[in-house]
Formats: structure tokens, C-alpha cells, sequence
């Protein structure tokens, strides 16, 4: 096959280079690492679990508007990294497809159903021209009554997959060969220890100590299916349990 | 959202006559997992490398090969979410078909009707053609009391009936081996055993149950062998 020059077009519309790759997918993944935070999610034996740095760009902003963390359903939930618009309109859509499924079939949208249903739509923008592929993923949580405890990702090039760790972000490396040592030694979390690994997992990446107002942190699990958000306190105590430990 | 469209096609001739974006995306193509295709006198075979990136993928939460109607299933090589959108629409158009002629689709007719889907993706605006080949294997019952088929659908929308055939990654020396190895009176269980072996030709690392997916296609329709049936061919290779 001859390697001939591109037409030119090929890094600014999604059309193919002549290596045969995507150069606008690819520029979005950059622009998911461009806000420089990092989401962690880890899966345990009976509970799912997201943790991400809170960042907030001014003082004088209401601190608790800003967030990462929306629920999609009662007991779907995600963390949104990269673009905050791109990211709310992606959320936006996951509430509708949800809703629609619920109002259509009469039970439930299954978390896979949802992440495949998104996975499909971020493919369509890699495939038209006149839509960019969106600059955010999506980490979905929730506990499926036959899958159990679920961490699925979706990415802008329309990939999707389940996961029993996964991260997203500006130290996606690290936070992923953090999660990789942890899972070779152990992979049956329990409730606490899921949560921990997920915050110890970023403080660990981040050579930092938090306060507890710096992150945020949800949590769906067999007990508690509902997608619930720790507030301060919670993370605290959490906070203080890894400390006590090492 | 999709309202407004480019009105003019992205795929254009090159001054040589080439269609450049069609050879890009056979190029995705070629990098993309090595799959195989073979047909033996009593079915088809299709196996697929499927290597996640970390142990922290999920094993078996998605699938490359994958189930279109009872008597026909296909894999691919390239980028798994085209793929995706081509099972959706196969999957509709054998329905559409079952409907309005009562009857299952003969899997040349859903070939015919995928490569004209891909086709179009190379001519109509403002979108870029789909970076994936599929091996589509199929059972016909109507034909000689049952006869099976393999096809492969390119990214320009050219189909190709196959008796045997690889792509993806190290595609040329994955039909080197086939060439050696087929002979028409292969029986389902050694094309199953030699579509193992293509793969193992290319593969890098240990081939186990859960980095390896296997289907087949017979008089009994198209199937996808469980982790535990895959793991007892690769322990007879051994």
C-alpha cells in the first residue's frame, strides 16, 4: 500500500489519515487530559465506588455547584472527566436514553444497555463530519441485580468496556498501574476497602493528603443500590481510616 | 442533532483514480486484531484474537463476535465501535426481511444488504467510510439440504465469498497457512482446530480463554463456544 500524503483535512474532521487513524479522536483524548483532573473507579465484591479531585476554578464560584458527579437514575450514577459543557451534555443524554428505556420497556435501563447506548452515539461523531467527537468520557457505577457491583467506561472514540478499576484523566498512567498492583494482590474488596483503594488511588498519584472538601467521592452498593454522593463527613471519615492504617 | 449535513462527499478520486479514504481505512484495517474464516463441509468457523490492554478490563463484558440471526454471525477486524453500528443495522435488516417475506434471510442476501450499507458510507456527505472488514459465516438450510458460507465485507463495500481467509494484523501470513492447510473435505472440528492455529501463527504471548473467541456456524445455526469449550481446544493444540 502506497503511503501517500493526506489531503490536508485529515487532522481537522474525522475522516481517516493515511496511516489509517482518526487524528480528531485522537486530539479528543488530549482534550479529556487538558482540565488536568483525574477519576478513579473500583469495583469490590458487592460494592462499586468513583472517586475524582474537585477543582475549583475561583474562589468567589459556589463551591457546591461545581461537581463531576451526576446521577443518571437512582441507581446509575457517573463521573464525568474532561469538557464541563461536553460533559453535561453527555449526562444530559444518559438521563434521557435512561428515562426513554423506562418509559418504553417498562423496567429499568440496565447499566451495559446504557454505556453501550452512549458508546454508539460518541461512535456517530466519529464517523460524521459535521459533529466533533465530544471531550469528556464517562465512568458509569451501579449494582446490577445479575452483573452485581459494575464499573463501565465510554470513551470519544466510541469504546466501551467493563472494568474491574479503571481511571481517566491527566494521570491516567499512574492511577491505572496503582490500580493494576492493587488488583494482582487482592480483587474481592469489601465495602470500605473499595472506597479506600479509590481515594488512596488518587492521593497516591497526586503526592497529596486532601481535605476532604478537595474531593468528591460516590458510592452504589448491594446494600445501599441508590447512587449516593459522601458528603463531607463520610469522606472524612474515610480519610482518616487510610491514614490510620498506613 | 445529524440535520444539518455536509452536502458533499469526503471520498473523492485521487488524480490517479484512487478512492485514498477507502485505502486509509483498509489500512485501519490491517492494524486492527487478527480473525479468521474457515468453511468446512459441515460449517464455519470464525476465531478472533481479543486482547484487552490491562488486567483491568473485564473479560467477557463485550464481544467481537456476535450473533446476527439464528442460522448466521460475524466477527470483524478494526475499530470495534463501527463494528457495532454494522450488527445493529444487520441485525434490523434480517428482521426487516423475516417481516416482509416470511421467511429467514439467506445470509448472501444480508451480505448484499451490509456491503451496500458500507458502500454508501463511501459516497454520501460528510461521512468517513467504515474502518472495520467483517467475516460473515452462515448456514443455509435451503440449499443442497444445508450448505455452509463465509464472506468477508470491505470497507469500500465490495463482499467476497471465502473458503477460508484471514485478517487483520499479519493477514498475509495467516492466508499463507490457510492455503497450506485447507483442502474441501475438512469436517467443523479440524477447520476449528486450523482456525486455532492461523491465529496462533501471529499471536503474541499465551493464548488462553479468555484472549481468544471462537464461533461457528452449522446445521444447528451460529453459536459463540463459552470460555470453557474454547479452553478445551486450546489444551488439544498443546
Amino acid at each position: 500500500m502506497s503511503r501517500g500524503s493526506s489531503a490536508g483535512f485529515d487532522h481537522y474532521i474525522t475522516i481517516f489519515s493515511p496511516e489509517g487513524r482518526l487524528y480528531q479522536v485522537e486530539y479528543a483524548f488530549k482534550a479529556i487530559n487538558s482540565t488536568g483532573t483525574t477519576s478513579v473507579a473500583v469495583k469490590g465484591a458487592e460494592t462499586s465506588a468513583v472517586a475524582t479531585l474537585r477543582k475549583v476554578p475561583d474562589k468567589l464560584i459556589d463551591a457546591s455547584s461545581v461537581t463531576s458527579l451526576y446521577a443518571i437514575t437512582d441507581t446509575i450514577g457517573c463521573v464525568m472527566t474532561g469538557m464541563v459543557a461536553d460533559a453535561k451534555n453527555q449526562v444530559q443524554r444518559a438521563r434521557y436514553e435512561a428515562a426513554s428505556f423506562k418509559y418504553k420497556f417498562g423496567y429499568d435501563m440496565p447499566v451495559d444497555v446504557l454505556c453501550r447506548k452512549i458508546a454508539d452515539i460518541c461512535q456517530v461523531y466519529t464517523q460524521n463530519a459535521e459533529m466533533r467527537p465530544l471531550g469528556c468520557a464517562m465512568i458509569l457505577i451501579a449494582y446490577d441485580e445479575d452483573l452485581g457491583p459494575c464499573v463501565y467506561k465510554s470513551d470519544p472514540a466510541g469504546y466501551f468496556c467493563a472494568f474491574k478499576a479503571c481511571s481517566v484523566g491527566a494521570k491516567q498512567t499512574e492511577a491505572n498501574s496503582f490500580l493494576e498492583k492493587k488488583l494482582k494482590k487482592k480483587s474481592e474488596f469489601s465495602h470500605e476497602e473499595t472506597i479506600q483503594t479509590a481515594i488512596n488511588c488518587l492521593s497516591t498519584i497526586l503526592s497529596a493528603d486532601f481535605k476532604p472538601s478537595e474531593i468528591e467521592v460516590a458510592v452504589v452498593s448491594k446494600d445501599q443500590p441508590k447512587f449516593t454522593i459522601l458528603n463531607e463527613k463520610e469522606i472524612e471519615e474515610h480519610l482518616t481510616a487510610i491514614a490510620e492504617k498506613d | 442533532m445529524a440535520s444539518e449535513r455536509y452536502s458533499f462527499s469526503l471520498t473523492t478520486f485521487s488524480p490517479s483514480g484512487k478512492l485514498v479514504q477507502i485505502e486509509y481505512a483498509l489500512a485501519a484495517v490491517a492494524s486492527g486484531a487478527a480473525s479468521v474464516g474457515i468453511k468446512a463441509v459441515n460449517g464455519v468457523v470464525l476465531a478472533t484474537e481479543k486482547k484487552h490492554k490491562s488486567i483491568l478490563y473485564e473479560d467477557h463484558s463485550t464481544y467481537k463476535i456476535e450473533k446476527i440471526t439464528d442460522h448466521i454471525g460475524m466477527v470483524y477486524s478494526g475499530m470495534g465501535p463501527d463494528y457495532r453500528l454494522l450488527v445493529r443495522r444487520a441485525r434490523k435488516m434480517a428482521q426487516d426481511y423475516l417481516l416482509m417475506y416470511g421467511e429467514t434471510i439467506p445470509t448472501s442476501q444480508l451480505v448484499q444488504r451490509v456491503a451496500n450499507v458500507m458502500q454508501e458510507y463511501t459516497q454520501s456527505g460528510g461521512v468517513r467510510p467504515f474502518g472495520v472488514s467483517l467475516l460473515i459465516a452462515g448456514w443455509d438450510a435451503s440449499v443442497n439440504n444445508g450448505s455452509p458460507i463465509l464472506f468477508q465485507c470491505d470497507p469500500s463495500g465490495a463482499y467476497f465469498a471465502w473458503k477460508a481467509t484471514a485478517m487483520g494484523k499479519n493477514y498475509v501470513n495467516g492466508k499463507t497457512f490457510l492455503e497450506k492447510r485447507y483442502d474441501d473435505k475438512l469436517e467443523l472440528e479440524d477447520a476449528v482446530h486450523t482456525a486455532i492455529l492461523t491465529l496462533k501463527e501471529g499471536f503474541e504471548g499465551q493464548m488462553t480463554e479468555d484472549n481468544v473467541e471462537i464461533g461457528i456456524c452449522d446445521e444447528n445455526g451460529f453459536r459463540r463456544f463459552t470460555p470453557e469449550e474454547v479452553k478445551d481446544y486450546l489444551t488439544n493444540i498443546a
